[in-house]
């Protein structure tokens, strides 16, 4: 399973299946609550994860299996509400400490 | 460390995501010209005979654009999907054989066409590249592409067109049939557990939307627009979970209501059905209901409303369908409402906090196909 260390984490890409919905409406607020960190949060269509440059990729766990499939090296973190996820405030404050994250 | 639930490897084998990448595929093709759509929407709703402003020498844009330009902008980006820049040249190139071998707006021929040329085109340059000696890369490069693209679009002309042609009517009659028997509103049974499964884009932009490009030309409108992009069962939805909901999903509703109904984005209340899936039913209530009474008031929409927004929705209605438009929404809503409140209110027992997670659980491993 991919592993990355929280304090090396530079972007985040937030996946949908256009790219112009809800990744980007999670892209935003996330990119407010890790904007002290210095993290960069952009959104893809989950098709064109590949070509898009990230250290994680976020996106609904409808969609990871796909995700998973295009860049099967990266870490790659599932959430279920796009309002209020505990699994997206969890990323967050391990962001925050620096800690090390994966998606096993 | 922190934990993360893991993502279901096994899922992305699964029928579901195969059916999503093609969905997705379609729907790529589309969404990124949404624009061009819009613009194609609002001239027809201001300038054509019946709009809100008619003006004969402008409406003369009416045509061109949904006939050539819009074909040829899906193709142009279905080829830049599989090859780049010369994908969407050799793309666009076979789109106008696909154009004009029929005489219905080619979506379908050009979502069809745009990928397969450009994978041909693909196939070509790997076998060329090693061989071009040095010096003459872009007499080859130019010459391969306008050779092979003429050929494409020959295929276009001869093959592609006349085949969608035929399945484009087949189509067409299979929903005529249905629309005049009354029946229309039974096709949300399949629209709504296929949109909470993420497969909303494909079937408004791979499916209907193809098929009201064509109403909009012989009638001006199409209900084909309004069957999946109808934000009114959300709303209702949303309301109950708001209402009656599992206390750690009420917080978060009102948000979604908003993003929902006035932003367009569905996607946000999907999650909410997919913890709840008995809440489907609602769905396909509401959903069936917003068709019904759009059918029974026979209005129509002049282009698709993207996204499914409230806004979106009031500024492709055609002049004087407005009031059963925003009927059908707020039917649509009421329906939906009602019976989730029921649903979730009859299933509390079971909704208590620590049996979410495993509902949570429970919906991911249907959600990724695993159990397939």
């Amino acid at each position: 399973m991919a592993k990355v260390s929280g304090a090396s984490v530079k972007t985040i890409v937030v996946a949908c299946e256009a790219g112009m919905g809800s990744s980007v409406m999670v892209a935003k607020m996330l990119a407010k609550q890790l904007k002290p960190q210095g993290i960069t949060v952009t959104h893809s269509p989950v098709n064109q994860l590949a070509t898009t440059e990230h250290d994680i990729v976020l996106c609904h766990r409808g969609l990871s299996g796909r995700a998973k499939q295009a860049v099967p090296d990266s870490v790659v973190i599932a959430f279920d509400m796009f309002l209020g996820d505990l699994i997206i405030a969890r990323l967050v404050s391990a962001l925050q400490e620096g800690q090390d994250i994966s998606d096993d | 460390m922190a934990n993360f639930i893991p993502t279901m490897d096994s899922g992305q084998k699964g029928w579901r995501a195969s059916l999503q990448k093609f969905g997705g595929n379609l729907a790529g093709m589309v969404i990124p010209n949404i624009g061009a759509f819009i613009a194609w929407g609002l001239l027809t709703a201001l300038f054509i005979p019946t709009g809100w402003l008619p003006n004969e020498d402008l409406a003369q844009m009416v045509g061109p654009m949904i006939v050539n330009l819009l074909p040829i902008l899906i193709a142009y980006t279905g080829g830049r999907l599989v090859h780049g820049q010369r994908g969407s040249v050799i793309a666009s190139i076979a789109t106008v054989g696909v154009i004009v071998g029929t005489d219905v707006p080619m979506f379908l021929g050009a979502m069809i066409i745009g990928p397969l040329a450009a994978w041909v085109l693909k196939q070509i340059d790997k076998a060329l590249d090693p061989k071009v000696p040095a010096g003459f890369e872009m007499l080859v490069s130019n010459f391969s592409l306008g050779i092979s693209g003429l050929l494409l679009a020959i295929l276009g002309y001869w093959g592609i067109g006349p085949a969608v042609n035929g399945i484009t009517d087949v189509l067409g009659s299979g929903i005529k049939v249905l629309v005049d028997a009354g029946l229309l509103p039974l096709v949300s049974i399949l629209i709504e557990p296929a949109k909470v499964l993420f497969l909303n884009n494909a079937i408004n932009f791979g499916v209907l939307a193809p098929l009201g490009v064509i109403d909009v030309q012989t009638a001006g409108k199409s209900i084909m627009f309004m069957i999946e992009s109808n934000p009114g069962p959300g709303l209702g939805l949303l309301l109950a979970f708001w209402l009656a909901g599992p206390k750690a999903l009420r917080g978060s509703a009102p948000g979604a209501i908003i993003i929902h109904f006035l932003g367009g984005i569905h996607e946000i209340y999907f999650p909410y059905v997919l913890l709840k899936p008995q809440t489907i039913i609602a769905m396909i209530a509401g959903g069936a209901t917003g068709v019904a009474v759009f059918l029974a008031t026979g209005v129509g929409l002049v282009a698709t409303p993207s996204p499914g927004s409230i806004f979106a929705w009031m500024a492709m209605t055609p002049p004087g369908d407005h009031l059963g438009v925003l009927l059908g929404i707020f039917m649509a809503a009421a329906v939906s409402f009602t019976v989730a409140f029921f649903i979730l209110r009859l299933s509390k027992d079971d909704a208590t906090a620590s049996d979410l997670a495993g509902a949570k659980a429970k919906s991911s491993e249907m959600k990724t196909g695993e159990t397939q």
